[in-house]
């Protein structure tokens, strides 16, 4: 026991003494952390896109649907541009808008009379989200379109008469809405239906936006390092003779190991808490329960350090070991959720990711903070942390050097 | 102290060791001399318990190195040919650690640190990380923390390999020193000169096997007390080998193109007579006459010479 404190001390000061290897480990996540906390904000981010009108109509049926994209927070996210064909087709040819939308000439005449009309909408094929909600408006509008133009049909189709109206006329018209309006009232005042809205609090909501979408894969790519950076220390000790040394002594080759692990896992506890305490701090990351998110964070890094040690054990040369934990690790940390977030995967390939150890731990972990955790999967862990280990201490003692 | 008997060590089809047996005693220095690649290290790992021989026993201070692994390794002490310490740390922690491995603690542990910090001469760079010191400096505090336990046997792999001639002459004293305190030396070297004056018993060591072990005087005496003469120039080794055929005991060491080391007793008087009978097969262009040492003898018992 004395000898595995003793063997952590010494990995532990070395560590100090080369704060720069500890610098870059932690640099990296922190640096994309603070780049995309910087990029999102700490709020939830809106997207931004533009609708093209080319409006050929200039008439009030064209007005009411160019209207309704900038109306409630809709207008917030997407900003309207009227532009001539020609220019429409050029910008949404270059990828410069999110859709453009045609409304035809005669368009409001042909609303008012009630006859057949074609409003074009072309959309972005690169973009997803706004196009899509563009469309939606556009149906909605139509939509409503059709429902008034079935209930006040016979009204509307005086509106759009040739030349200015007399002021007869326009009193005839608006007293003919009025009494088409008086007929739906029965269903409009109040009512038939009426909605009543509550806003439920989404249980997997990021307060903290993009930036505590990304934090839990920052955290675990830095615990990627780590665990990486000091397996790969094996070999630092089999190449300058340290560990031969070791074997030639009766010190317990095991306890030699144990203080490896014991030092990786007061770094990785330090690391996470930290982590957890900055997230919190900077980015309003929810932490439900801290003790556990802290306690899962350093296991499961301890885990993952025993695999990258199982890994450099395996190696025949300190060059190998490089290769193969490099090999491993990338692939691991992208695929893992670390790089970018399961949430902008495609489906199956979130699905892979949160199968990889890292990933596995890494929604652990959000589930941790968002206040739901199994404890079964603290003895999955045990059972992770026992192979590794088994495996790791075996291929050291048959080939120490 | 160490009994070492039909020790094998085999890879695969490589016989790296074979059939190797010794005995090396307490305050006694014995040196393995050989070329590298000979086998030297694989015996030290096999004794140190680094490795388990294929066949044969070795025994270390009355224990079996594989059925006693870890009495057998409180007894020993190992200076590996590798600079086997951790730079970043200080030469106290470097010491304070290996120590520990050694179960040493407390009072004691830094009791002994400080007598091998000031035998050593490194007390006053205690505190320093090893990654400033010289070669030298590291050198000895390598040697320092296969000594901070007191061993009863000290395992010393080419402790001096790469090391100034000052560092070299201040090692080879405190290894002396260690055997005058009582304790059993192994020492392997491809050095000659380090063997010669060093070890009080050898054995020499040429591909995995011992083609010769004893006193420095009882290997001289294998070779005849014979001088070495060494001539360097343009030969036909079949014409020198006729020539030198008809004088009697010249003994043809290694012959070349470019090379004869000759075996000669009383060799300074013989020279003539000796370059007459070189002149009708080559033409010397050096000449180098060594009174009967190590290196003879070697070049005699394995056909080579020694070199680094």
């Amino acid at each position: 026991m004395r000898f595995i404190w003793k063997s952590a001390v010494k990995d532990l000061r070395r560590l100090r003494r080369e704060p720069a290897t500890l610098i870059i480990w932690l640099g990296v996540p922190t640096f994309i952390a603070l780049i995309l906390t910087l990029v999102f904000g700490r709020g939830a981010a809106r997207p931004q896109g533009e609708l093209l009108i080319v409006d050929e109509d200039r008439g009030i049926g064209a007005s009411l649907v160019s209207g309704a994209f900038s109306q409630g927070s809709l207008a917030g996210m997407i900003t309207v541009n009227k532009v001539d064909r020609a220019e429409g087709r050029r910008r949404i040819d270059q990828g410069k808008a999110s859709a453009l939308l045609i409304i035809p000439s005669g368009f409001s005449a042909a609303f008012f009379q009630n006859k057949p009309t074609k409003l074009e909408l072309i959309r972005n094929p690169a973009q997803r989200i706004l196009p899509e909600m563009i469309e939606e408006t556009l149906s909605m509008t139509t939509d409503g379109a059709f429902y008034i133009q079935s209930n006040a049909g016979h009204s509307l189709s005086a509106i759009p008469r040739a030349g200015p109206l007399p002021a007869a006329g326009i009193a005839q018209n608006a007293a003919s809405i009025n009494q088409a309006f008086g007929h739906l009232q029965k269903y409009l005042a109040p009512p038939l239906i009426q909605v009543q809205t509550t806003v439920v609090k989404d249980e997997t909501e990021k307060p903290g936006g993009f930036a505590a979408l990304f934090f839990p894969g920052m955290l675990y790519m830095a615990v990627f390092f780590i665990a990486g950076g000091m397996a790969a220390d094996l070999w630092r000790e089999r190449t300058s003779g340290a560990l031969r040394r070791m074997v030639t002594t009766p010190a317990n080759l095991g306890a030699f190991l144990a203080g490896k692990l014991v030092a990786a896992t007061l770094v990785l506890l330090t690391v996470g808490t930290l982590g957890l305490v900055l997230g919190h701090w900077l980015i309003d990351l929810p932490v439900a329960n801290f003790a556990l998110a802290v306690i899962w964070l350093t296991l499961s890094g301890a885990g993952l350090y025993l695999m990258m040690m199982l890994i450099q054990s395996l190696a025949t040369s300190e060059r190998v070991a490089n290769l193969l934990a490099n090999l491993i690790t990338l692939p691991l940390a992208m695929l893992g959720g670390n790089f970018f977030p399961f949430e902008a995967m495609p489906p199956g390939l979130a699905r892979i990711g949160k199968l990889t150890p890292n990933g596995w731990s890494m929604m652990e972990l959000k589930a941790i903070l968002a206040g739901s955790f199994h404890s079964s999967v603290l003895l999955w862990v045990a059972v992770f942390l026992m192979a590794t280990w088994l495996l790791t201490s075996w291929r050291i003692r048959r080939a120490p050097c | 102290m160490i009994e070492v008997e039909q020790l094998r060590k085999q890879y695969d089809d490589l016989v790296a060791v074979k059939d190797v047996s010794f005995t090396a005693r307490q305050g006694e220095i014995f040196g393995l001399l050989g070329p590298n690649g000979a086998g030297k290290t694989t015996t030290i790992g096999c004794i140190s318990g680094l490795l388990t021989p294929t066949a044969g026993s070795v025994r270390v201070a009355g224990h079996d190195v594989v059925r006693e692994g870890v009495a057998a390794r409180r007894s020993i002490g190992v200076v590996p040919q590798e600079i086997a310490l951790y730079d970043d740390l200080s030469a106290a922690e470097n010491l304070s650690y290996w120590g520990g491995a050694q179960g040493l603690r407390g009072s004691h542990l830094r009791d002994r640190i400080n007598d091998v910090l000031q035998l050593t001469g490194l007390l006053d760079r205690a505190k320093e990380p090893v990654k400033q010191f010289s070669g030298g400096m590291k050198r000895r505090l390598n040697f320092a923390c296969g000594i901070v336990h007191r061993p009863k046997v000290l395992l010393l792999d080419e402790p001096t390999v790469g090391v100034d001639p000052q560092s070299r002459v201040r090692l080879l004293d405190l290894v002396r020193d260690q055997a005058r305190g009582g304790a059993c030396v192994l020492y392997t070297t491809h050095y000659m000169e380090e063997a010669e004056t060093l070890c009080d018993r050898l054995a020499v060591v040429d591909h995995g096997q011992i083609i010769a072990q004893g006193t420095l005087v009882e290997l001289r005496a294998l070779h005849g007390e014979r001088d070495l003469l060494r001539l360097t120039g343009v030969f036909r080794p079949d014409a020198v080998r006729e020539g030198l055929a008809q004088l009697e005991g010249v003994e043809i060491l290694l012959a070349d193109e470019a090379q004869l080391s000759l075996a000669v007793s009383d060799a300074s008087h013989r020279l003539p007579s000796i370059f007459a009978a070189v002149h009708a097969g080559g033409e010397v262009r050096g000449t180098t006459l060594t009174e009967p040492s190590l290196e003879s003898l070697f070049i005699k018992l394995t056909g080579k010479e020694l070199r680094e």
